[in-house]
């Protein structure tokens, strides 16, 4: 097995948010800054490592007719770590993630990589897997976040970065998020065309 | 009084807060079934009877299961498997009790189980602080409702324009999920004049 | 279905939600101090904050209204005169929930602090009620180093200082706030509303002032005792 492309797909061939257009909404929820960004990736990285490894370590002993229940058990188990966890060690970050942190149970990245990847596949693979997903998600929220953050708030990782420009309040807000997210699937779209002519020609 | 809050809660959840516009949450559905406007309208009537009735367990599960036994803390498995039990039990009535309406429903509600506007409601009734007031639990229930109204009235919006924009010239790279999303923006953008609404 | 197959599915289940209530009830004795030590390190933070300069003595809660009340009671010594202040938990609904603050207060009920523990409001909106007027750019960050590290206090929550919080507080649309602002805004017992957000501002006030009607009955209430 090619461990290398199992690891890469989820960054760009399989991409969750751009290409298979699953786990939205904390993508857009979540991408007003930089920050919160990167920690619901984390998050989220974490709970997809975690359920990846246990729903693969007993794909074989899981009666299929229960499986879904079981794969939601396991999942929630680990928000509720990452919750507890930030909780009590980054306050700061818990409480702006707010809601979205239990939400990360019904990410459909989550279930679906476990139902379609991890009930599958050994355990290495899973992990691969899942790691690679996380870091797709991560990527995709952190592109979203900064070009929100700068654009809506003047900020970076907090810091203003021009003194005195007023900025676009509308792109921290929910319209922000739908426009900044639908230009960048265009672009998205317009690059796959360019290269599929590309190799058209040659 | 209590009917000026109940009244205050329906509209700002269904205007002020749309749980799809302003607090992006439920997406999936809202993208995955906005094409046409027949499934629209059963996915809209699904959601807002699985939402009001999520947020009437949940509350009493949280008030009377939960916190005497001061596990709060377990409450995100405990919501969703009260959710995900309760979409199958409320399948399996509508299929005895009503077959037409479960022809109109039944694929739906499957779908909802992940939606996470469901979830989104039973976690935000206990942050609202509804759990300490004399009637939370109408409270909730109210705004579980107002919710699910929220969500089918912004579902409905975008499958009308869908439908349209179907025989509308888009360009080849807009179409799709881009063009969906930039009038989902321009969507939220009117409901942005919601914001600072005053009730009473 | 097979019998066999009902008690492997039951006995499948059974141990997925053991083994997940165990672990998870493992974490949570793990986390609990940490959680514990940083809500007690947030109020302490907090009433620091609305009391400059007192010492706390006494925290309380009262039933007033049939809510639960909390306020604490701190003393100042100043000329061998021991002055008294106040500090009390508020909270309103704002737009996306209840908006909980903690206000400090002192005998003339002149607003020595103002601090919000919580809020859930729009942001770029309601939520600007916690922003931090910041002038330190992302590249003074990486030039200078050791830049003034402490957290400073919000625009928003500063112009409630010094105000009277027993007369209604108005609030006046006057764009972005400034230091020269705060002046007129004393003399007309006066906050300027965040842009957009009204409402959030309203909450805000109106917590204070039926805070401070609960806080004189709390008080009473302890004299007759």
């Amino acid at each position: 097995m090619d461990y290398f492309k199992e690891f890469f797909k989820g960054v760009w061939e399989k991409n969750p948010t751009f290409v298979l257009g699953i786990g939205m909404c904390p993508t857009l929820a979540v991408s007003t800054s930089v920050s919160n960004a990167i920690w619901m990736g984390i998050g989220t990285t974490f709970v997809l490592f975690g359920s990846n490894i246990l729903v693969s370590a007993i794909r074989n002993i899981v009666p299929s007719h229960v499986r879904i229940p079981i794969f939601i058990t396991i999942i929630a188990t680990f928000v509720i770590i990452v919750e507890l966890t930030l909780k009590a060690y980054q306050p700061a970050v818990y409480k702006a993630l707010g809601i979205y942190i239990p939400l990360i149970v019904v990410n459909c990245i989550i279930l679906g990589r476990a139902e379609e990847f991890a009930a599958k596949n050994n355990i290495p693979a899973s992990i691969l897997d899942a790691l690679g997903m996380g870091l797709g998600f991560t990527l995709n929220l952190t592109v979203l976040s900064f070009i929100r953050e700068i654009l809506g708030s003047n900020k970076l990782f907090g810091y203003t970065l021009i003194p005195g420009f007023k900025p676009a309040l509308l792109m921290i807000l929910a319209p922000g998020a739908f426009f900044t997210l639908g230009l960048l699937l265009w672009g998205m779209n317009v690059i796959k065309a360019r290269t599929a002519r590309f190799k058209r020609t040659e | 009084m209590e009917i000026k809050i109940l009244f205050t809660i329906l509209i700002s959840t269904i205007f002020i807060n749309n749980y799809v516009l302003s607090r992006i949450l439920g997406l999936c559905p809202y993208l995955g079934v906005s094409k046409k406007l027949d499934s629209a309208i059963g996915m809209g009537l699904a959601v807002i009877f699985v939402m009001t009735i999520a947020s009437f367990f949940t509350f009493i599960i949280y008030k009377f299961v939960l916190i005497p036994f001061h596990i709060e803390y377990l409450r995100t498995i405990a919501f969703i498997i009260v959710i995900a039990s309760l979409v199958q039990l409320v399948e399996m009535v509508i299929e005895k009790i009503s077959p037409a309406l479960y022809q109109a429903l039944g694929i739906f509600l499957p779908l909802i189980t992940t939606n996470c506007a469901v979830l989104g409601v039973a976690v935000l009734n206990i942050d609202s602080g509804f759990i300490t007031q004399e009637f939370g639990l109408l409270n909730s229930v109210v705004q579980g409702f107002g919710a699910g109204v929220g969500f089918t009235l912004a579902l409905l919006l975008m499958a009308g324009i869908r439908e349209r924009l179907e025989i509308a010239m888009v360009p080849e790279n807009l179409k799709g999920l881009p063009i969906t999303f930039i009038t989902a923006g321009l969507m939220a953008m009117a409901f942005l004049g919601f914001s600072g609404m005053k009730i009473f | 279905m097979k019998y066999s197959d009902i008690v492997k599915t039951t006995i499948i289940i059974s141990v997925i939600g053991f083994i997940s209530a165990f672990s998870l009830s493992f974490m949570k004795k793990i986390t609990q101090e940490p959680i514990a030590k940083q809500e007690q390190e947030k109020k302490l933070e907090a009433l620091a904050l609305v009391l400059p300069g007192y010492t706390v003595q006494q925290e309380k809660t009262v039933t007033i209204d049939d809510t639960p009340f909390t306020y604490w009671i701190a003393t100042k010594e100043e000329n061998r005169i021991v002055k008294k202040a106040w500090a009390f938990l508020t909270e309103k609904k704002g737009y996306g929930g209840p908006v909980q603050s903690i206000v400090g207060v002192d005998e003339s009920n002149t607003i020595l602090g103002f601090t919000i523990l919580s809020q859930n409001e729009t942001p770029g909106l309601g939520a600007r009620c916690v922003e931090v007027a910041s002038n330190e750019t992302f590249v003074d960050h990486f030039i200078t180093k050791n830049l003034t590290s402490k957290e400073e206090v919000s625009w928003f929550q500063e112009q409630f200082v010094g105000l009277n919080a027993s007369k209604p507080i108005a609030i006046q649309k006057k764009g972005n706030w400034h230091k020269e602002m705060k002046e007129e805004l004393i003399q007309h017992n006066a906050v300027t509303a965040i842009t957009g957000a009204t409402i959030t501002t309203k909450a805000v006030t109106q917590s204070i002032e039926e805070g401070i009607q609960k806080l004189h009955k709390a008080l009473t209430l302890q004299e007759v005792q």
